[in-house]
């Protein structure tokens, strides 16, 4: 599969792109970035394209239906002695079938196109026979640009946003080039109309945007390549390795995610950028979280606030989950009650994480582990705090802190584990081995440079974990080091930019010797 | 007006100088990383290949390039000792049209090859636009290609030059006695069909013609046995682009020019590589075609070229060492 940071993408799409763009006049420029990123899709998955138009389609259809409707509610509503509350309900429940038209055509083709083969073996297992369908494969970003469908339909419904008249700039919203593989998973309120407005490309744009590009092309060269080369033996084939490999594979791997999900992300801020667009960030130092709950608020960031809009407060709003928690809180008090009751709208939540991720058991294992851990965090938190209070420690003491920084590692780590297994049985086999297969004397004995990197590529891989740390520290105090490099003048700009560029070209693992790993969460 | 076109052309001298700048930076670091010897041991990537560079310049008469077909088909010693002629294969795996003529071109830089023979397989490898910018970045600036030197730097890659001294011993032919024999049975099986070959690699394809027609090197395409990767499709395609090209092409599977291989001994992997057997078939045809049709006629007893004698020595010891 094409990642953005192949020469093909980075070395003539994507320049050739931004010079068409700036070519074409203002009015004209989201014709370019449209046929641009059709293009780009067409390139990737081919015929399949027509499910993407397919979906803005049905968007387009279904906003303005939906936005007929509201007009028609209200003038309704304005009209003298009318039965507010009955001219209410009868248009939400037109509305409503509306967006659950929209909702289940978008989440149907999706369903359609990647989980079918899945459900069928579900099926299987149960003893049920489905008719098999003939597979024509799975369009580029289906799992993002379904998101942002369903958003965008459903904010029309709650008025959050007005219904576009417009099928192109729909089209371009969910099909723009540089974000359609990976996300961010954007809302139309944040992306659309700056996408078609044609902004003119600024030196400033350009050096933001360019060198936000150059610190993705950095991580994904320099540690998510290079990584590939421990990383993909171990999880094949974990049987040949002792516990402390695939304990070292696993934070590994978490490394190699994160490195190939934000650099792609770094990719589509950084382009979004230099065409005048400010996309939604979708990592903010998910590793100095307290706690597996906060980790989820700063990693993939745009699934999670997706997931919290547009399932667990519908989910939780619902009546039968309101009767629920209000028997939870008479049977088991106004602290404990609430928190058991919001479990059935955190487990669709999370059920719907680990599938939206794929269609296989260890995705399933992976989102309930997390709804355990969370759900049962929420459960425990206050009386953790209250006996915290007790001993008379702070919250805020180094050493709680420390514990709570450690904890969510390991439970990141192992929810990696989990996530990257080939199945669940794997995963859990794995895990297990990292704590009774464990053996100190591999990272001694030379065991772990037999594997596939060798005492170099550590090196790098330590000292861009640093580089890492210190970026992330900086912007955890709310400052941008690149916008500090622009504001610094030419001979800073021009350092950093060479910089990153000697960076990425010296010490990135490409060429000779080194497999590319294929961007991990295009399959998603 | 006027402050606007200072402002742009103000602009366009930073992006300049800054690019000037980046460039040096980047051939500066080519330097460092450049292996400082043709050899394995240096660095080098695909050593074998570029031992052509090692040779006496102007003493190599044919250059064999392609893929592993090529270097497993064709035997410069064997060349030498049957007709005196002086040969080099200048063959990699897998290899695609853009390295082809950068290794064309390497190769050209120090010798003037009369014949240059390539092997048609690799006319058929797809390659992308990505591929070909990346190619020619790593030819540019080898910084793209040597990176990874960067883990065994030593002063002398700072303060040296780069050296060509290293030859390969078999001329960069990949010897190899080992028996696994092929089913032939649908082997060039007659068929109409063409096989694709795209426009990209055509143009690569006019552009290494034109390179050894600059040279003075006849340019001949040779599809060498395989079972595996060799077919009649492929056969008819490349019959069309050298009628195209005005260059010869010579089917070794095929007509007059057939190679008689028994599939049964003379293959090392099912019929995917010629083994030795094979390929001194192979090179015996592909004398008798260079001496007749090209009338290249053989350097034996020139004393300047000695150490081909003493070279096939060798080979011969090894061979008999198998």
């Amino acid at each position: 599969m094409t990642s953005y940071f192949s020469p093909a993408v980075l070395g003539l799409f994507a320049p050739l792109s931004v010079i068409a763009y700036q070519l074409f006049p203002r009015r004209a420029r989201w014709a370019a970035l449209l046929g641009a990123s059709l293009v780009f899709f067409w390139a990737l998955s081919g015929r399949l394209v027509v499910f993407v138009l397919a979906s803005a389609a049905i968007v387009w259809v279904g906003g303005m239906a939906l936005g007929a409707l509201a007009r028609s509610r209200d003038r309704a509503l304005a009209a003298e002695g009318a039965e507010r509350r009955r001219v209410r309900r009868t248009y939400q429940r037109r509305m409503r079938a509306v967006l659950a038209v929209g909702v289940l055509l978008n989440v149907g083709i999706l369903v359609a196109l990647k989980y079918l083969g899945f459900l069928g073996s579900v099926a299987e297992g149960l003893g049920l026979g489905l008719p098999s369908l003939p597979s024509i494969g799975v369009p580029i970003g289906i799992s993002f640009y379904t998101l942002q469908a369903v958003s965008y339909l459903t904010d029309v419904y709650r008025g959050v946003v007005p219904a576009d008249a417009n099928p192109a700039r729909l089209a371009l919203f969910l099909t723009f080039f540089p974000q359609v593989m990976e996300g961010p998973i954007a809302r139309y309120s944040q992306t659309a109309q700056a996408l078609w407005s044609g902004r003119p490309v600024t030196a400033r744009g350009l050096f933001l945007g360019g060198t936000r590009v150059l610190w993705g092309l950095s991580k994904y060269l320099l540690v998510a390549n290079r990584l590939n080369s421990f990383v993909k033996p171990v999880f094949a084939d974990p049987a040949s390795y002792d516990g402390s490999v695939i304990a070292v594979a696993a934070v590994l791997y978490t490394m190699q995610l994160y490195c190939d999900f934000s650099g792609t992300i770094d990719f589509a801020v950084g382009m979004a950028r230099v065409f005048g667009v400010e996309e939604p960030e979708n990592f903010r130092q998910p590793f100095l979280s307290r706690t597996a709950s906060e980790f989820w608020q700063r990693w993939h960031v745009t699934l999670g606030s997706w997931l919290k809009d547009y399932v667990f407060y519908p989910v939780s709003l619902s009546r039968p989950v309101k009767h629920l928690t209000g028997a939870a809180r008479r049977a088991l008090g106004v602290r404990v009650g609430p928190a058991v009751a919001s479990g059935v709208a955190l487990l669709c939540v999370w059920v719907a994480n680990g599938l939206w991720h794929g269609a296989g058991t260890q995705y399933l294992l992976f989102g309930l582990y997390y709804f355990v851990i969370i759900w049962l965090g929420g459960i425990v938190a206050p009386l953790s705090e209250g006996a915290l209070a007790r001993v008379g420690v702070s919250r805020d003491a180094l050493p709680w802190r420390a514990f709570q920084h450690v904890r969510t590692l390991l439970v990141v780590f192992a929810g990696e584990l989990l996530f990257r297994a080939s199945g669940a049985r794997q995963g859990i086999s794995m895990l297990l081995r990292t704590v009774t297969d464990f053996s100190p004397a591999s990272f001694v004995d030379g065991t772990m440079l037999g594997v596939g990197m060798d005492l170099h590529d550590f090196a790098v891989v330590g000292a861009f974990a640093v580089l890492l740390l210190v970026v992330g520290l900086v912007r955890e105090r709310g400052s941008s080091p690149l916008e500090r490099v622009w504001e610094r003048g030419p001979a800073a700009r021009l350092a950093i930019v060479t910089a990153l560029v000697v960076m990425a070209v010296v010490f990135g693992a490409y060429g000779v010797g080194y497999v590319p790993v294929d961007p991990m969460y295009a399959q998603f | 007006m006027r402050r606007k076109l200072a402002g742009a052309l103000r602009a366009t001298v930073a992006v300049a100088l800054s690019a000037a700048f980046m460039l040096g930076v980047l051939v500066a670091l080519s330097h460092l990383v450049m292996p400082k010897n043709n050899q394995a041991e240096f660095g080098q990537i695909d050593a074998s290949a570029h031992g052509v560079a090692g040779e006496r310049p102007n003493s190599i008469d044919v250059l064999f390039m392609g893929d592993s077909e090529a270097y497993s088909s064709f035997s410069p010693l064997d060349l030498w000792h049957a007709r005196g002629i002086t040969s080099y294969v200048v063959a990699t795996s897998s290899q695609k049209l853009p390295y082809t003529r950068s290794l064309l071109a390497y190769a050209l830089a120090r010798q003037s090859p009369r014949v240059v023979v390539l092997d048609a397989n690799c006319l058929f490898r797809p390659f992308s636009p990505g591929d070909a910018l990346v190619r020619a970045a790593q030819d540019a600036l080898p910084v793209f290609e040597y990176h990874n030197r960067w883990k065994s730097l030593t002063l002398e890659d700072v303060v040296g030059t780069v050296r060509t001294t290293w030859s390969d011993e078999l001329k960069g032919f990949h010897l190899s006695a080992k028996v696994d024999p092929a089913d032939a049975s649908g082997y060039q099986t007659p068929t109409d069909r063409v096989a694709s070959m795209p426009a990209l690699s055509m143009a690569y394809l006019h552009d290494i013609a034109r390179t050894c027609a600059d040279r003075g090197a006849h340019l001949v395409l040779v599809s060498t046995p395989s079972t595996k990767n060799w077919d009649m499709a492929k056969h008819n395609r490349v019959r069309l682009v050298a009628e195209e090209l005005g260059v010869d092409y010579v089917d070794l599977n095929m007509g007059d020019e057939r190679v008689d291989i028994d599939w049964s001994t003379d293959t090392r992997d099912a019929g995917d590589h010629l083994n030795l057997s094979g390929a001194r078939k192979v090179t015996a045809r592909m004398g008798e075609l260079l001496s007749g049709r090209y009338g290249l006629e053989g350097h034996r007893g020139d004393p300047a070229f000695d150490s081909w004698d003493e070279a096939y020595s060798r080979y011969e010891r090894k061979v008999s060492e198998l």
